[in-house]
């Protein structure tokens, strides 16, 4: 049997005085949907507590599309932060939704998103107090499908024994199509394999049960994923890419909630896609083609989700919310409405010229916090290499542009072990942000000039899957520490601060990233030791995943350091996003000769294979400019 | 730019109850903050660098403490009929969040955290077996006559008044085990009474035990009490009050402008 769908709430309610933020666990949230008589339930769950899941596009997204389906019912709930869970296992209680305080183990379908690479054991953590099998072999004709979706997807292995399906690319249509098929199949008396056989047949499917390993031939020390003898299945699962984007509706959220959040505002995404073409970025692969939205259903949508929400801040989202075609009119036609009412427009990152510094200008009004850019690296020759095809003079007119404006603070992001990269590089980041402050001097009066901060934040480069880097190891950690302490003592302003990541979470993250099936057992053993919430500094323990790789036989560094050939076949060939492989190829050699290319949404198509495979293409409603 | 004068506040009364009683306070005061411009009121905003709505709240209630009687007063820039408004701001709140009662009160009154004075709280208690009422009464004068309670917060040791901030205190027994315990409290900007503090303190009594020590035994909570099953409090009252000591209520101590 079937756990039962019922309120449960009576049975948390006595421990939530004793844990901190008790609010992430009372739902009753403004806008909250669902209908609890639905013949056919799915619960979304975020891999991490209510503040940082709440806000994501992606879940609110599903969950309303799924609420709007007649019979089907989308409830959901997040992971109970350590204190909340360990409370639970003491009383009994199971992981339940939040809506109607059931049993997550009740519903027809668990979905889990998939954020990033450091949610893995969360996954498990979630599974297990909903008292679901964690692994998909071992679960029975009573429990839930368990399906999995988000942006971290492209590499499917290490994660996929957990999961009895995952949804690749857009999944606003995909899911409906799954529930549905679902709910005529259960209630046909299909069985838990007929089911997820059937599922496997919806395109952009991936049903790791129906494949296996194997190591014939070039590949790497992983393997490559292949369907199993007998199964038809398709030998590559593409993306979904959602039919006309242009007709979604812009506005998705509809929860407002009680707590406060990481992203606390309303979020209208305006673009979707980015071809700028940084080789590291595998979201610049996978959310391709560009799509846009026009400013009047932009605006429309800001105005209804305010009345609706109540919210004092909009972000415009996307992966390069100021390369829309229209940003301008958008900020300034908002800008305009909200006059008066103290809301305020936010855009999530700057782009790196004068046109980024206007736009940055166009919603800041009087308050001047901090203006964050991204060179990613510190020499032109290291930007050549990854693409990021900003100049020199870009950096110092946006600087010298920003402190003209009033900022006072500004906000560097680099990354630190990008292929080809030598010390000189790393000298470089302390000169630009030196250079950044020089430009600072010489613009902001005199009286003023103590208020000058620059701080850089750099980061260790994670080679992703599906970017034309997918082949380079990571830098080894021993180094990455030589280089960050030379990079500290390379600066000499006390104008600048350096901050940078943890080198042993990107041991880990790069070890995610990279490895095949053979890495579930590590997964499995770094839970059971205790690991969740790796994406936490303080919950972190870098000794916990070296005890599990070690008896899994798994050495950590060997599987992150390691060059693939470019001959070998890769653990996520059978997952794509629509990406010729002969692309990021080329892509890799021209990185190697310091060669850049060009976005296609401002010059011609560089052939990335993406547009014709997926039968879609670039949909932009202006012209773009330089 | 609007002059003082062309604005009208508006003051509320709203509840807090149900599951929403575990929201903080500043859970509670963005949450009404959002109540109000999704029910469309013409809201004033601060002039400055980051304008935010006029809004003020009287005093925070504890995380898991129900209210009956939260207020907070509105500044708008346009008349909007009181009972107008409370519907607009009923429309936009959640049920157990929601306001009960509203009407324009003088622009310039004292702010609502001057104003209130006085507090009562009841407090519904399930003991775990049946408690002889003079055993509870005991307990509660023992507290009373000590006049002050020691509790921790974090690290540091804090010393609640009883004398100032405990008026009165009674006691309506229901059944052998469950009993509502009112409590007249004063509050000012020294310090208010905290009920489940006296209410732990109490308890140790009740068990046998004492909560005198150094460092002092007693905390904030939350509380694993061990007499009591139960305890849910609520604030029922909130008031000012005249020099004669008679109680004034929010909405009537100053002329109504509707």
């Amino acid at each position: 049997m079937r756990v039962e769908y019922r309120d449960r709430f009576s049975e948390l309610e006595p421990l939530l005085s004793h844990v901190e933020k008790p609010s992430r666990y009372i739902d009753h949230e403004w806008g909250a949907l669902s209908s609890p008589d639905a013949q056919h339930r799915v619960c979304l769950i975020y891999p991490d507590v209510y503040e940082v899941g709440l806000p994501n596009q992606g879940i609110a997204i599903l969950y309303n599309v799924l609420n709007q389906q007649e019979g089907e019912s989308c409830e959901r709930s997040y992971v109970p932060w350590v204190d909340m869970a360990d409370a639970m296992r003491a009383a009994g209680v199971p992981l339940l939704s939040l809506e109607g305080a059931a049993p997550v183990a009740s519903f027809d379908i668990v979905g889990l998103h998939v954020p990033h690479e450091m949610a893995a054991t969360n996954y498990l953590e979630a599974l297990d107090l909903a008292g679901i099998p964690i692994l998909a072999a071992e679960r029975g004709e009573d429990d839930p499908i368990v399906i999995a979706g988000g942006p971290s997807v492209y590499n499917p292995e290490p994660i996929a024994s957990f999961f009895d399906a995952m949804l690749i690319g857009e999944g606003e249509e995909h899911i409906v199509e799954v529930a549905l098929e679902h709910r005529r199949l259960r209630d046909a008396g299909a069985s838990r394999s007929e089911i997820v056989r059937a599922l496997a047949k919806i395109p952009g499917t991936y049903v790791p049960s129906l494949y296996e390993v194997c190591h014939e031939g070039p590949c790497t020390r992983h393997g490559y994923t292949v369907p199993r003898a007998g199964e038809d299945v398709p030998s590559v699962v593409y993306k979904r890419v959602v039919r006309d984007f242009g007709a979604t509706d812009p506005l998705s959220q509809s929860v407002v909630p009680f707590a406060q959040l990481v992203h606390d505002r309303l979020s209208i995404e305006i673009l979707r896609g980015c071809a700028r073409g940084c080789r590291f970025c595998q979201a610049g692969i996978t959310y391709r083609p560009v799509r846009e939205r026009t400013a009047d259903q932009v605006v429309s949508a800001v105005t209804r989700g305010l009345a609706r929400t109540g919210y004092d801040e909009v972000s415009l989202t996307s992966l390069s919310t100021t390369d829309h075609s229209c940003c301008s009119q958008i900020l300034s036609r908002l800008n305009r409405r909200l006059d008066d009412t103290g809301i305020s427009v936010s855009i999530p990152s700057q782009r790196l010229d004068s046109f980024g510094v206007d736009m940055a200008l166009e919603v800041a009004g009087e308050k001047k916090g901090g203006l964050t850019f991204a060179p990613e690296a510190g020499s032109q020759r290291l930007r050549d290499i990854i693409n990021k095809n900003v100049t020199e003079d870009d950096l110092e007119r946006a600087a010298r542009a920003a402190f003209e404006a009033g900022w006072r603070r500004m906000k560097l992001y680099f990354m630190m072990g990008l292929p080809g990269e030598t010390d000189d590089d790393i000298v470089a980041i302390a000169q630009l942000a030196e250079r950044v402050v020089e430009i600072a001097h010489e613009v902001v009066p005199k009286g003023q000039r103590g208020g000058i901060s620059v701080s850089i934040s750099v980061s260790v480069f994670i080679p992703k899957a599906q970017t034309p880097f997918q082949w380079c190891g990571q830098l080894d950690d021993a180094e990455v520490k030589r280089r960050q302490k030379l990079l500290v003592s390379s600066v000499t302003s006390r104008q600048v601060r350096v901050h940078y990541h943890d080198a042993d979470t990107s041991l880990i993250e790069a070890a995610l990233s990279r490895c095949g099936r053979d890495f579930v057992p590590v997964i499995v053993g770094a839970w059971k030791r205790g690991a969740r919430f790796d994406a936490w500094t303080e919950q972190f323990d870098l000794g916990i995943w070296e005890q599990a790789a070690q008896e899994a036989g798994i050495d950590l560094r060997e599987v992150s350091q390691e060059t693939f050939g470019l001959e070998d076949r890769l653990p996520w060939e059978h997952v794509s996003p629509g990406v010729a492989p002969g692309f990021l190829q080329r892509e890799w050699r021209r990185a190697l000769e310091g060669k850049t290319t060009s976005d296609c949404t401002r010059t011609s198509c560089t052939g990335c294979g993406i547009c014709p495979t997926l039968g879609a293409k670039n949909i932009l409603v202006g012209e773009r400019g330089e | 730019m609007v002059s003082e004068q062309a604005l009208f506040r508006l003051r509320v009364r709203y509840v807090k109850r149900g599951r929403l009683r575990y929201l903080g306070h500043l859970e509670v005061l963005h949450t009404i903050e959002r109540i109000v411009r999704r029910a469309g009121l013409p809201y004033a905003v601060t002039q400055g660098f980051s304008p935010h709505m006029r809004v003020s709240f009287s005093s925070a209630l504890p995380v898991g403490t129900a209210s009956r009687c939260e207020w907070f007063d509105l500044m708008l820039t346009e008349y909007v009929p009181a009972p107008r408004a409370l519907e607009a701001l009923q429309s936009a709140a959640p049920l157990d969040l929601a306001a009960q009662e509203a009407a324009y009160i003088d622009v310039r009154s004292e702010s609502l955290t001057a104003f209130i004075v006085r507090a009562t709280y009841e407090v519904s208690i399930e003991f775990t077996t049946d408690v002889e009422p003079c055993a509870l009464n005991r307990a509660i004068s023992t507290v009373r006559e000590r006049k002050a309670l020691d509790y921790r917060r974090g690290r540091k040791s804090k010393r609640l008044d009883l004398e100032r901030t405990l008026a009165d205190v009674s006691v309506t027994w229901n059944d052998a085990r469950t009993a509502t315990i009112a409590l007249e409290t004063r509050l000012d900007n020294d310090g208010a009474m905290r009920p489940e503090l006296f209410i732990a303190a109490c308890d140790l009594l009740l068990a046998g035990e004492d909560y005198l020590g150094d460092p002092p035994r007693l905390d904030i909570g939350p509380y694993d009490y061990r007499t009591i099953k139960r305890v849910v409090v609520e604030r029922v009252a909130q008031e000012g009050e005249r020099p004669d000591g008679t109680a004034v209520y929010p909405i009537r101590c100053a002329d109504a402008r509707a």
